[in-house]
């Protein structure tokens, strides 16, 4: 190989990756807009993420993966702890972090700053992003969920019945509200793919039907609560 | 020394010294806070934040200061012929010195863009990208005025512009978190697996011809196959951090394709090394200098390459992103590649710039071998740590304290690691500043 081969070799190996590179920066940013729900960046959400970087959140907690790993990831810190969690943690770090060996500055956020933070936090956790943390997957079952699967042995879906509230309204062998029908036996009636259908949009399914469709469960909680239900016979 | 505007860079590799000290001190406060309690009244003060800020801007400011020393030292033997004005790069070191020291006492205050290793204000940005033109202007110029082109200057010189260009990247304010980190990686990424490979490839390129008097044709062609690998694999693997910010879903392909490429230019560069090294044409003077150039490739290959390889993969990078993993290899990588080549860079112009031309390595060895095996062992501890992580948090989604609970041990030993290292940059830096001929051979 003489030097005029290596000098080719550079020039074509940086050009080949630049245009590889080049062409899905374009194309990324044609298709960002839609991935990360750019119509919900309000002006809330911008303020928020100032006030992320003005207390330099980021050099203890990662978000989206990147920063500092002192703290949790806060990708989908709202579907994680919810917004009174948040609040609690950022306005007295002092109480809510008492019984932990690890400490959390108080910044003296201000009210204003904490609601923007907490909604830049749920545009975050709306960001298609290939379902990234692991921990926070919507694949996966809640903590909650997982801890009685465990403990007590029920299956999967028996433990997003108890746990998401279905119990409130419906009931089992007479434990529960009486406000909507027992399930029993609701195998007989409806199958598994009726029951995803009905509890999805049970207006759809009946249009005299009063319960509100139930948009907060994941497909895996969706999955295993109508195969629970499916075998009620 | 052949030129006496060489002088400049001894400054250039003094100022950075201390400042690779205190980064340790700074790491050794991170360390601490993740094994043991630091108390609420401490935390509210000098928190984990401001400290890292701080650790990772020293370690950048100190290795800026060392590869421009070192560009300072080359161009003049390169060109034949002295720097275009010494007085702007004095006027240069001295405004990045205050820039700096300006940064991380703001830090301390809260100042802050509060974007991590971009924590600088973009007013003090501006001040940088000031510094780095009149830098770029004072190289380019001493190469055109001298007309001497060689393929070590010329790659030296596109990997400072490169560098100086992909900055630009990390001011602005951007509204859409994924916007932001997709650029922020341009300069994170571009430099470190880009620039400052080139930067490397160029430096470590004339020290090697320099040491071993293998020719320059020969040095010059494997110099530009390296770089046009780094380049390859470099730029289109940058797609290895775009897996899960909300990009579309064919980084998994670009970025796992042709960042498992990327340890590829390195391993060519620990082979041309091991080549040169035995085909020497000349003595080994000074054995701790070729000590540092061998250790350097080696220890970039295993702390770039295979630390790097090991979790650029989609599949497996899923559960160890944003985990130690990341901060075991962030460690290896950065030391193998440029804390060892700038020592390296040290050991062989500082000398010199004495007018020493045999130096006595006696103390100095220890300092190379105390911190090259401190950081390799931190890097297994935080390694340990981070594959903990990745399955008590993220595979078996057990919560984030209860898996630092069971990292805390390994967080432990890598604090004592940090001890032992502190030890060993200590013993090295003093020797760097009071280096002294060796005492006649028998």
């Amino acid at each position: 190989m003489t030097k005029k081969i290596a000098f080719w070799i550079f020039l074509l190996g940086t050009i080949s990756s630049a245009a590889v590179f080049l062409w899905a920066t374009w194309d990324t940013h044609r298709q960002v807009a839609v991935l990360s729900n750019a119509d919900k960046l309000s002006e809330s959400v911008v303020a928020g993420k100032r006030a992320f970087q003005k207390y330099n959140c980021n050099d203890c907690h990662t978000i989206l993966g990147f920063g500092a790993y002192y703290g949790p990831d806060l990708t989908r810190v709202v579907q994680r702890i919810g917004e009174n969690g948040i609040r609690f943690r950022i306005k007295d770090p002092e109480k809510a972090l008492a019984n932990s060996w690890r400490k959390m500055p108080n910044l003296h956020v201000t009210d204003a700053e904490t609601a923007d933070m907490i909604a830049f936090f749920r545009w975050v956790g709306e960001i298609n992003n290939n379902d990234w943390p692991p921990q926070d997957s919507r694949k996966r079952l809640s903590r909650g969920e997982q801890a009685m699967v465990a403990s007590v042995g029920v299956t999967p879906g028996a433990a997003v019945f108890q746990t998401k509230g279905c119990m409130n309204c419906h009931s089992l062998h007479g434990t529960g509200g009486t406000f909507g029908p027992a399930l029993d036996t609701v195998g007989r009636k409806l199958s598994l793919e009726q029951i995803e259908h009905y509890v999805q949009d049970p207006k759809g399914a009946n249009p005299k039907a009063m319960m509100p469709p139930q948009k907060e469960l994941t497909a895996r909680e969706l999955e295993e609560v109508a195969k629970f239900l499916s075998s009620l016979k | 020394m052949e030129y006496r505007s060489q002088k400049i860079a001894y400054w250039y590799f003094a100022a950075a010294l201390p400042l690779f000290v205190l980064q340790i001190f700074l790491g050794l406060y991170l360390a601490f806070s993740y094994t043991w309690t630091v108390p609420q009244s401490i935390v509210n003060v000098f928190s984990f934040a401001t400290a890292r800020a701080m650790h990772t801007n020293l370690l950048v400011l100190w290795m800026l200061l060392g590869f421009m020393g070192g560009t300072y030292y080359i161009v003049p033997e390169e060109t034949k012929s002295e720097i275009y004005s010494e007085k702007i790069a004095w006027f240069q070191l001295i405004a990045l010195l205050v820039t700096g020291v300006v940064a991380l006492v703001g830090f301390f205050f809260g100042w802050t863009q509060g974007r991590p290793l971009l924590e600088i204000p973009q007013p003090l940005d501006f001040v940088v990208v000031v510094g780095a033109l009149l830098f770029l202007f004072n190289v380019a110029m001493t190469m055109i005025k001298a007309n001497r082109w060689t393929a070590i200057q010329g790659t030296l010189l596109g990997g400072l512009v490169f560098l100086a260009l992909l900055y630009l990247f990390g001011m602005p304010f951007y509204k859409n978190l994924v916007i932001d980190w997709y650029y922020w990686w341009w300069v994170i990424h571009l430099w470190v697996e880009g620039a400052w490979e080139l930067v490397t490839a160029a430096i470590f390129a004339f020290i090697l011809m320099k040491l071993t008097g293998v020719e320059r044709q020969v040095v010059e062609k494997w110099l530009y196959v390296e770089i046009g690998l780094f380049m390859f694999t470099g730029l289109a693997g940058t797609g290895h951090h775009y897996y899960w910010i909300g990009a579309p879903r064919y980084w998994l392909w670009i970025g796992g394709i042709f960042s498992a490429l990327e340890p590829l230019p390195i391993l060519l560069m620990l082979i041309d090394t091991m080549m040169h090294v035995k085909k020497r044409q000349t003595k080994i003077v000074n054995p701790l200098t070729w000590t540092y150039a061998v250790g350097c490739a080696i220890y970039h290959m295993i702390g770039a390459g295979v630390f790097g390889f090991l979790h650029t993969l989609p599949q497996i990078n899923y559960y160890t992103h944003g985990s130690q993993v990341t901060v075991s290899h962030g460690h290896l990588a950065f030391f193998g590649a440029y804390a060892l080549l700038n020592l390296m860079t040290f050991y062989y112009a500082m000398p010199k710039l004495k007018g020493i031309e045999i130096y006595d390595d006696s103390r100095g060895k220890y300092g190379f071998w105390i911190i090259s095996v401190a950081m390799m062992l931190m890097g297994l501890f935080f390694g340990v740590a981070g594959v903990l992580q990745s399955y008590v948090e993220r595979a078996m989604g057990m919560g984030f304290m209860t898996a630092q609970s069971y990292m805390r041990l390994w967080m432990g030993a890598v604090f004592f690691m940090g001890l032992t290292f502190l030890a060993g940059v200590l013993i090295t830096v003093t020797d760097l500043l009071t280096i002294r001929p060796a005492k006649a051979r028998v």
